[in-house]
């Protein structure tokens, strides 16, 4: 059966595409037959003039053949939807402002949902790329509680990722990753990269074969220390070695090792990077084994105390999801009691309930979504809102257009039109102008799509729209959804067309008043656009309140400077002594205006210690107390205020009384109600000498923007690793543009192949406004577009009723009403409308606002102000749209309007 | 030639055809010559209504054509049952013969 329909539609397409050849064909056999039958009479004795002229009448009509043979070839259902598409495509060129504008509001919904699409699809469908089934390949997170509340994290130990090889038995393949921002080349060519340190058994999960050598295998990654072999990311192959083939063997470095290149990936293999692709792969192994914290090697694969990197996991084959789950948290059991054992401050497994999931691979469909994903996907649910205002407006348009065709559809129904046909070609019509508004839609979404990737996924590097066949193929599948919800109003309208009505009623009588349909879509447009415009209004006050929170440290002139010291390794003291003419150097330069030593840096890392408190029973319990160390300049250069006490001065050195600079927020939690100055701090053990409270600090966010409860303490840097500063340095104006100008006036301080890297504080804050900017950007974009659509769909049908009612209103002018009494009537008619679409579209806003709400700051969703203006811009917009048509009637002269009857 | 000729049922030259190829692959005039022949030139097939009715049937996926060279040196298109066409010709001919069986019951009404 199905074999039949795919033959037939094979044997039709070729009759379409390759008629000339079948024609051909067809008179190539056709000649044939008859030579042979004139062959046969001319061996019966026949004259060859003779033989042929007997052959021809025997077989027939060659031209009757010719046309049965193409009717046999399924030509004519072909056909007949060709005609349909010439007669729509007649009809639109007759219309020309119909069409573009049903083609620009369409392609303004459908480019919408592309962009997005791109964004969503990119966040939280696509996998990486060569991976197999990926169905079957989790992210595993490792879940405990922590303090109350349940934590999941995708983190951890190399020692973890052993004990669940160990300890698991429904995964064919375990697999640790980590990319690691490091020095890759030599000497001048030298450039910060993405490192994948992966485990051999990663590419199993893979199908990627090398482009040239070989990937590692598990001998060459092997505790403690793996074989240094490298493979070589395809890019970065490319560019840095030009594609040549004798790499192999080369040596390259990365970090402050020595790796022998063996193979080159595939193109797009870029293991389970989110920074984009890799430089280099290397074995896992090799580069945790040669890896020095401070100047010891890490126990890494015996020890729990550094968790950097990741498990990916392929469930085997018949293995449940719940089952593979269960597999997992057995074994990460069994790995706590572990590391339990080794580590007795951790809480036993019967209060922490360690257990582990299997993820998605897409570390926004985890446990930890961000709330940019969230945000994005609500977007994306607007974005289809859109659409939907969109369509309506087209089926609003479509519908007008059906009521004035209604007599040419009427006289083609009389003329035995099947009314089938007549819906196929009001389909074709509708279909045509959505592949069109699909086809600049695409335009629209390539380069939105761009800009909100560059505002979503900085790092995902560039992916081009209109050459992703994803991308491609979803907006082609709404253009087709969006020419079939389009269609389908005329259509209704053609099924109920009455013959006789239709072809007695006059052009006036044609559909004087609205129809019920035109009405609802009206009303659906106004309550969308109302919901959506709210859904603005509440983002832009969040982003606001954001923007306006102070985070207790100047951002826009602020650059943070890193030494990174790479293979080289110094002394403490030499250390410190670079530190020091770092900062020095960085003070005298021009547009400098200070410099300071820092520890860390917000947003990026903290630094944490054990801390004892005299009459407080456990510290740590009140939370996590985070540390900066920082020379006197520190709070002038980055601008936190000092609000009691004395800030660090130069005084506190080292061989001095130790002394710190605590933020209110853990002054008020350390000792609630009291006096918090002179107080007495111990670090590491309740024996340590004291840390006199001194000075007390406004206080910073450094984890999160909006919930960060600000445990911050500071030290003088002179008194707490001095060898391991950072710089932060004060410029005039805007810190971005000096970034580089300054990394080259400071780098010839750094010793060896030592480097620096210059970072403008506002990159590193920007990602955590990130989403507030997106919801805040898009909602009013949207809405935006939502409501100039919903403003020319009230236009067109205020429009469209006046001139259907010139003639009652000339009536009116003629029994004497004034131009405002016409005006009145008009605009009222279009406000009344719009004021039933704000009460509906308000109430449907306020009952929506509770799921909106997590992703609000410092506003209520039910915020009156919001409300407020929304329902003053609708309106306002409302009395516009109907305003102009009022005045077009009346302008209305009455002798004029009824001499047309 | 014998007078009396009958012209075809509705729908049996589907029949006749695939019954003329199931002995195999023919070109279109021995399909016809083949006909005319068996039927000891009772049938009349219109010959040139042959070539819709292949066309037809080559579109249904029944038969299959190719260009060969015919006996004498010439290039001639050649039908050949498909195995969905086998099908359909034991499907078809059951059906005639139910059908002829039918119809002889009841001519044999007395």
């Amino acid at each position: 059966m199905i074999s039949e329909l795919l033959s037939d539609l094979k044997y039709r397409f070729r009759a379409l595409f390759r008629r000339g050849e079948m024609e051909h064909e067809l008179d190539d056999e056709m000649r044939f037959h008859l030579e042979r039958e004139a062959e046969k009479y001319q061996a019966a004795g026949m004259s060859p003039e003779e033989a042929h002229r007997r052959a021809r009448v025997v077989f027939g009509g060659v031209d009757v053949v010719k046309e049965e043979s193409r009717d046999a070839w399924g030509l004519s259902y072909l056909e007949s939807i060709m005609q349909d598409l010439r007669y729509a495509i007649r009809a639109l060129r007759r219309n020309p402002g119909f069409t573009v504008g049903v083609m620009v509001t369409l392609a303004l919904g459908i480019g919408a949902n592309t962009a997005m699409f791109s964004v969503v699809d990119r966040l939280l469908f696509r996998s990486p790329p060569l991976l197999r089934d990926p169905d079957q390949v989790h992210r595993i997170y490792f879940a405990s509680m922590d303090r109350g509340t349940e934590d999941a994290r995708s983190g951890t130990e190399y020692t973890r990722y052993l004990d669940m090889r160990r300890w698991t038995s429904d995964f064919s393949d375990l697999a640790a990753f980590s990319v690691r921002g490091l020095a890759v080349g030599v000497g001048n060519d030298t450039r910060e990269g993405q490192v994948a340190t992966i485990s051999a058994s990663l590419f199993d999960l893979f199908d990627a074969k090398p482009v040239v050598g070989r990937f590692f295998t598990a001998q060459e990654d092997t505790v403690p220390v793996g074989a240094m072999v490298a493979v070589l990311g395809y890019g970065y192959w490319q560019t840095n070695y030009g594609g040549r083939s004798d790499v192999l063997g080369q040596s390259i470095e990365v970090g402050s090792t020595k790796y022998t290149i063996i193979g080159v990936a595939p193109r797009n293999f870029i293991a389970f990077s989110e920074e984009g692709a890799p430089a280099v792969f290397v074995p896992i192994t090799a580069y945790a084994g040669t890896f020095r914290a401070g100047p010891q090697l890490t126990n890494y694969y015996t020890r729990y105390n550094w968790s950097w990197l990741e498990i990916l996991a392929r469930r085997k084959p018949g293995i449940t999801l719940v089952q593979a789950e269960a597999d997992l948290s057995r074994a990460y059991r069994l790995s706590w009691d572990n590391e339990q054992s080794l580590q007795h401050t951790l809480p036993p497994a019967e209060i922490a309930r360690p257990h582990a999931i299997a993820a998605p691979v897409q570390t926004e469909r985890g446990p930890n979504q961000s709330r940019l994903a969230k945000v994005a996907t609500w977007v994306s649910s607007v974005a289809a809102i859109v659409l939907l205002i969109a369509c309506a407006n087209v089926a609003n348009l479509m519908l007008a257009r059906s009521i004035r065709r209604r007599r040419e559809i009427a006289v083609r129904l009389a003329l035995g039109v099947s009314k089938g046909r007549l819906v196929r070609q009001l389909l074709t019509e509708s279909l045509l102008l959505a592949t069109a508004g699909g086809a600049l839609g695409l335009i629209v979404g390539h380069w939105g799509g761009a800009l909100i990737r560059a505002l979503v996924l900085p790092d995902h590097g560039a992916g081009h729209t209109l050459s992703d066949h994803r991308t491609l193929g979803f907006a082609l599948a709404i253009s087709l959804g969006a020419g079939i919800i389009t269609g389908m109003a005329p259509i209704f309208q053609v099924r109920r067309t009455d013959l006789s009505d239709s072809l007695k009623a006059g052009v006036r009588e044609g559909g004087s008043r609205r129809t019920r349909a035109r009405t609802g879509l009206l009303l659906l447009q106004a309550v969308l656009s109302v919901v959506l415009l709210v859904g603005a209004g509440l983002f832009v006050r969040s982003l606001r309140n954001v923007e306006a929170v102070r985070l207790g440290y100047d951002v826009d002139p602020i650059l943070y400077i890193y030494p990174n010291t790479r293979s080289l390794k110094l002394s403490d003291d030499a250390a410190e002594a670079t530190r020091r003419q770092l900062v020095e150097t960085a003070r005298s330069l021009p547009g400098v205006e200070s410099a300071a030593l820092g520890l860390t840096v917000p947003f990026w890392d903290t630094w944490t210690e054990e801390l004892f408190v005299t009459g407080i029973d456990s510290v740590g319990r009140l939370g996590s107390f985070t540390i900066q160390g920082v020379s006197p300049e520190y709070f002038a250069t980055m601008g936190t205020r000092i609000l009691r006490g004395r800030g660090i001065t130069a005084e506190d050195r080292k061989g001095t009384p130790l002394v710190a600079v605590l933020s209110q927020a853990m002054a008020t939690t350390l000792w609630p109600g009291q006096e918090a100055l002179g107080r007495c701090l111990r670090m590491n053990s309740d024996t340590m000498p004291c840390v006199t409270v001194v000075g007390i600090a406004e206080n910073i966010k450094q984890n999160s923007i909006t919930e960060d409860p600000g445990l911050h303490y500071y030290l003088p840097i002179e008194q707490f690793h001095p060898e391991a500063a950072v710089v932060f340095a004060r410029v005039k104006g805007i810190a971005a543009g000096q970034a580089e100008s300054l990394r080259r006036q400071l780098q010839p301080l750094m010793p060896g192949d030592s480097y620096l890297t210059v970072t403008p504080m506002h990159e590193i804050v920007d990602p955590n406004v990130r989403s507030w900017q997106l919801g805040a950007t898009m909602f009013l974009v949207f809405g935006g577009l939502a409501l100039v659509l919903s403003g020319i769909g009230l236009y067109s049908v205020v429009a469209y009723d006046v001139a259907q009612r010139t003639h009652e209103l000339g009536v009116r002018i003629a029994l004497g009403a004034s131009v405002s009494d016409v005006i009145r009537v008009v605009v009222g008619d279009g406000l009344r409308f719009i004021l039933i679409g704000i009460l509906f579209g308000g109430g449907l806003a306020l009952w929506a606002g509770r799921w909106i709400q997590p992703l609000l700051y410092a506003v209520s969703p039910r915020d009156p102000v919001v409300f407020g203006v929304v329902a003053g811009v609708l309106l306002f917009a409302a009395g516009l749209a109907s305003l102009l048509p009022a005045l077009r009637a009346s302008r209305v002269d009455p002798t004029v309007a009824l001499r047309t009857e | 030639m014998p007078e009396e000729r009958l012209d075809l049922p509705q729908g049996t030259l589907d029949l006749l055809i695939l019954k003329a190829l199931s002995l195999g692959p023919q070109h279109g005039w021995a399909i016809s010559e083949r006909l005319h022949q068996v039927s000891r030139a009772t049938l009349q097939v219109p010959q040139g209504s042959l070539y819709p009715a292949l066309h037809r049937l080559e579109r249904r996926g029944w038969i299959s054509a190719r260009w060969d060279t015919s006996d004498n040196n010439r290039k001639a298109k050649y039908y050949e049952l498909t195995k969905s066409g086998r099908r359909q010709l034991e499907d078809e001919a059951e059906d005639w013969r139910r059908l002829s069986a039918a119809v002889e019951l009841v001519l044999a009404m007395r």
